[in-house]
Formats: C-alpha cells, structure tokens, sequence
C-alpha cells in the first residue's frame, strides 16, 4: 500500500521510533485503482490469470463508480460517542438499510461490470442482479453484510458485495482513525468484519507492524505480531510457505485453534495488495488444505477454501 | 467479547454435499483446477515463529527469532533469523548493534555451551560437569569466605563484611529472580555485587 503519503507530521520518527497508528483508514480514491493495477500486474504468468483479470476489471468499475456518487450518509455523533465507550464498531452492519447512495452504487456498479469478460455463469448472475427487485436486493445484502453467503446465489452475491465494498469503504474513509478502539479478537474496528489477510507493513511510521485488512470496508488495523488472528494465542505459531517461493506470503498457522491467515510481506514487494495477493495465492491455499489447518481469513470472492 | 473468527460460517449451503468455491460460481472452475494441478508438486515448509527477549543487558528488548526445522516431528531446528519485535514497547522493533548481531552469537563457534574449567597450574580449559562445576563453585567460594569474612569493624561493631569476592548478576531475569539473587548476595556478606544490566 505505497499509496499512503507520509506528508503527517510525526515527531515521534525523530527519535526512529514510531508508535504504529491503531487503524488506518482506506482511501477511497487509491484502494480500487491499486487493486486494480495490482490484479493486472500478478495475472502476468499467473495459471490464475483469467480470474485475476475478472477481478481488476472488477476493481476498475468499483474505481470508475465512485466518481459522482450521492453522499453517503455517516453515522451521527451519539452513535460514533456510544461506539468509542462501548468498544462497538461505528459503522453499525445490522442497522444498514438501503439508501439512494447504495442503490446507485449498486446500479452503476452492475452497469460497469457488464463491460468486463466473463464467462456465462458470471454474465447470468450480473444480469439476475440487474433485473434483480428492491426485496431480492436488500436480502443479498443482509447475507453479505453477515458474511454469510449462500451457495446457490454465491455469484449474485458476489457482485452485491463488490457493491458493498465500495460503499463502506466511502463511509470508512469519513470515520477518524484516532476514535476508533479495539472492539475484538480479529474484527474490524470500524465495521466489525473479519480481515481477508494480513499486511506486514514497511511505512516509514511503522515499519514491520503488522495490519490486517478488512474484507468489507478495507480498514487496517494493528495486530500484534506472532498473535493468531482467529482466536488470540501467541502459543504454537508457524509460518508456511510454498517452498522455493520469495517469500512475500505466508500462512500463519495457529496450534490452538487450528487455523491459518495470510500474511504478505512490504517489505518483500512494496506493491502487494491485501485483497490482490490473497487472491493470487490461492495455491498457498490449495497446499494447505491437504494440511491440519483451515483458512480463518474471509474473502468473499476465495471462499470455499 | 471474543467473537472466534474460525468458527463462523461463511458459506452457506441448503444440502448437505453442495460444495463450491468463488471461482466455481463464476464459472472460473476450469482455472482452479488449472491452479490445483500446477501446484501439486510443490512442498510447504514451515517456518517457527516465537518472541523472546534479547540476552544482553536490561533494556530487555523484545525479538522475534524465527526457526526452520520442526521439533514436533523429531527434526532439528535451526534458527535461520532474528529481528526486532515491532510490538514491543521497549524497542519497537529496533535493535542495538550488539541485539542486531545474535544470530551470529547463537551459530558462533566459539560460543560456551557448557561449564569450562582450568584447574590451578594448568594451561586448558577442560569440559566439567555442571554438578562438578557447582561443586567446585561452592567449595572455592566457601572456603574465601571462611578465611576472609570480616566480621567486627575497628570499632566492634558486626558487620559481617564478604569484600575478597564479587557477584555480577545476569539481566535477562525476572524480577523474582534478581530478588532472590539480592538476598543471597548480600545475606552471605558480599559487599562487590553488580548487574550485566550496566554493562
């Protein structure tokens, strides 16, 4: 996430050493375009490439609709007050309703993606979306926004999400990182989700801090190093890595809970992304199947492994 | 609250046996089996990751010491790299020259891996056991005090002063350690006792 500029004074770098920021909030006008690019540049060689492809084309049209949206609607201030003294995210999903901002989200969105090559089954999904009532509409978004998706719709779904995404990641971006507060073990600070992967960051603020990404509104937030994800213990942690590779992703495992989230390394490749790179190390994914952990991390558009 | 992000359930599916991925709902099965078959022959390695505390001096900076090789399964490990931990409050990730270089101290050749002694007269170090290392320690320590200890000043007063030897105590402890090794020090008289903390 190069993207971020270091132009906020910090007196504290003077001293070389920096005091990580709890959360780091997305920026709405880079996260899609950096995505985007990064998808691009990893399908080159990758046996994911088409996939990859769908995906920036994806993040492109999520990028392209977010020009001249209506303004999203942010959470007053008892809310954000009761949220900071309570430890409960302040973008509240359970009390979400649908607004002009989202319906137009939504239907610019599935207007751009009609652009992007697919096969069928993606292309009949867009169109059931499209034609898709204000009922059918707002229970795919009850689903995703409890990240709990139905097999038989998963590619409606799918594309509700990408919808989603760039909504909250709009609200996301209004929210001010200093209030946000810890709310639980491995739940977004501002929406509460569950992060797709996690960063081990090279900003010059905090290089070598470890962030995890939320998989809806795209906050990073501070996880302690050698501290599974899922379930907090610092006992029995491992890293895996397919064998011969640079070294950019690895698994973390966990003998606690058995489960395993993805950590990408900056410092390794200052362009991973932590949507893109989770998704093009999907074999990373496939090796650890055949092994005693399962994936803890949740990407919408990786699920099933 | 401790909500376990493992045991939600992200899929959903009605009947049991309707298994599918993303990329299936897509359509893109066709490049995961891609993905699966090129990957077949690859191998993971694992890689231990654990936090410790580095051995020279009080400042007690955290590290993260990561090793290859699993001891679960009867391998050796080896530790293949050392860095700061960026979660520390003491050093937030940074290290001293001394803290950077452990990696070399821990595969150094010359590293002491158990007790030495040069007897009296001789010009080699020999390999001793630690209860015969322990023993000669005691024995040699007694025996100064026993002949050195002062027990009244000029004035008559007790004392019970042990100045003819030194204690220099380690710092990677805790701070029920350096309390006991406190009241040994001073309860046996000694009066020359430092810490590596100031070293």
């Amino acid at each position: 996430m190069s993207n971020f500029s270091s132009l906020q004074p910090d007196p504290s770098l003077i001293g070389g050493i920096a005091q990580p920021p709890y959360a780091r909030l997305p920026d709405p006008a880079a996260i899609f375009a950096t995505r985007a690019r990064r998808l691009t540049a990893l399908a080159e060689g990758s046996d994911l490439k088409p996939y990859l492809l769908f995906l920036a084309g994806l993040a492109r049209a999520q990028d392209a609709v977010l020009a001249d949206l209506p303004p999203v609607e942010a959470p007053d201030e008892e809310t954000l007050a009761r949220a900071a003294e309570f430890a409960m995210p302040p973008l509240d999903r359970g009390r979400f309703t649908l607004d002009d901002a989202f319906d137009a989200t939504l239907e610019r969105l599935a207007t751009a993606a009609q652009a992007i090559a697919k096969p069928e089954p993606a292309a009949a999904a867009l169109e059931r979306v499209r034609s898709a009532g204000p009922a059918a509409r707002d229970a795919m978004v009850r689903n995703v926004l409890a990240d709990s998706l139905p097999m038989e719709s998963l590619a409606e779904h799918l594309y509700v999400t990408a919808a989603l995404q760039v909504h909250f990641v709009r609200l996301a971006a209004g929210l001010e990182a200093k209030r946000l507060v810890r709310i639980a073990e491995g739940a977004c600070p501002c929406c509460g989700g569950p992060p797709m992967s996690s960063l081990v960051v090279d900003w010059p603020s905090a290089p070598g801090a470890r962030y995890c990404a939320c998989a809806l509104c795209g906050t990073l937030w501070n996880h302690v190093r050698v501290r599974c994800v899922a379930c907090g213990s610092t006992k029995g942690i491992g890293l895996q890595e397919i064998e011969g590779t640079s070294g950019t992703v690895k698994a973390e495992t966990c003998d606690e809970c058995g489960s395993y989230v993805k950590v990408l390394y900056e410092a390794k490749d200052a362009n991973v992304d932590p949507f893109a790179d989770d998704v093009a190390s999907l074999g990373l994914d496939l090796l650890m199947r055949s092994g005693p952990y399962r994936r803890a991390a949740f990407n919408p558009f990786l699920l099933g492994f | 609250m401790n909500m376990e992000l493992s045991r939600r359930q992200f899929l959903r599916t009605a009947g049991a046996g309707i298994a599918g991925t993303s990329l299936g709902a897509l359509g893109f099965g066709g490049v995961e089996e891609a993905v699966a078959s090129a990957i077949r022959p690859f191998k993971l390695v694992n890689t231990t990751e654990v936090r410790n505390t580095c051995t020279y001096c009080s400042v007690a900076c955290g590290i993260l010491i990561f090793s290859k090789g699993d001891l679960k399964k009867g391998e050796k490990a080896t530790i293949t790299h050392i860095e700061g931990d960026v979660d520390h409050p003491t050093n937030r990730g940074t290290l001293c020259p001394k803290g950077a270089a452990l990696l070399d101290i821990v595969h150094s050749k010359q590293r002491l891996n158990y007790p030495m002694m040069r007897k009296a007269g001789s010009d080699t170090f020999e390999r001793v056991s630690w209860d015969a290392a322990l023993d000669k320690i005691a024995r040699v320590l007694k025996d100064d005090r026993d002949k050195n200890l002062v027990t009244k000043n000029n004035d008559g007063v007790t004392v019970n002063r042990w100045t003819t030897t030194g204690f220099l105590a380690a710092s990677a402890t805790t701070n029920e350690t350096a309390w006991c090794t406190y009241k040994v020090v001073r309860s046996a008289g000694m009066v020359v006792f430092d810490n590596q903390a100031r070293v």
